[in-house]
């Protein structure tokens, strides 16, 4: 029964995102919105800017490289929180209900 | 309805992330095992990758690594690559601490199950208002 409820609601996401992927600018158009000038000043300067023949490399190190930092941050947390919750509890008697 | 057809084949890397968005949900909706869920938020996130990664692409370009030798090649968009880097990540994070949590909640009460949990749960909020 709710199997049927979520299929029902899947194929309304699914309807309404298909006429959205039909507005969307055309797939692998060099002129696409998505090619506008920050990718052409990532491809141009990236190897005058950073050294980089990588461009990939090049923005995750030297562009973005406080997001990049910051993402260890993020590692960091996560690895913490789970070592946090993983901690084993001081001992209770008795099974938790 | 022909147009919108056509442009929807045209697109057609975007209905390969679209099916994977919608299986992704449907894991989730349905299972009620939390391992299975956390399969389908991994699913969720592959879908959005594909899609990322889609958009960035050119018909023809080649990938974002510079070919001095080569001076009038199209290269794909390398921003999108480098953000699903970072997605990825997070992505990871994610996982891993719900996997933690899903340890934890094995631990307590000894099952994976979410609808177990809730009626075990529930079975306590009685008999805990009983008394």
């Amino acid at each position: 029964m709710s199997n049927k409820i979520a299929i029902i609601l899947l194929v309304c996401i699914g309807l309404v995102l298909l006429l959205a992927i039909s507005e969307l600018p055309l797939y692998g158009a060099p002129d696409n919105s998505a090619q506008n000038y920050v990718s052409e000043r990532y491809i141009e300067g990236a190897v005058s800017d950073t050294g980089a023949l990588n461009m990939v490399s090049a923005i995750v190190i030297d562009y973005r490289a406080y997001d990049t930092l910051i993402e260890t941050t993020v590692l960091f947390t996560a690895v913490i929180a789970v070592f946090m919750v993983l901690k084993k509890a001081p001992d209770r008697k008795g099974e938790p209900k | 309805m022909g147009e919108i057809g056509s442009r929807i084949i045209q697109n057609y890397p975007y209905v390969f992330a679209l099916a994977l968005f919608i299986i992704g949900i449907y894991t989730i909706l349905t299972n009620s095992n939390l391992f299975k869920k956390v399969i389908g938020i991994n699913i969720m996130e592959g879908s959005i990758y594909v899609f990322f990664i889609a958009a960035g692409n050119i018909r023809g370009g080649v990938a974002p690594i510079l070919d001095m030798g080569e001076p009038g090649l199209v290269y794909v968009n390398p921003l999108p690559q480098a953000l699903m880097l970072t997605g990825i990540v997070v992505s990871v994070s994610v996982t891993a601490f719900s996997l933690a949590l899903i340890m934890k909640l094995y631990r307590f009460y000894g099952t994976v199950d979410a609808r177990e949990i809730m009626r075990i749960r529930s079975e306590v909020r009685a008999s805990a208002g009983g008394n």
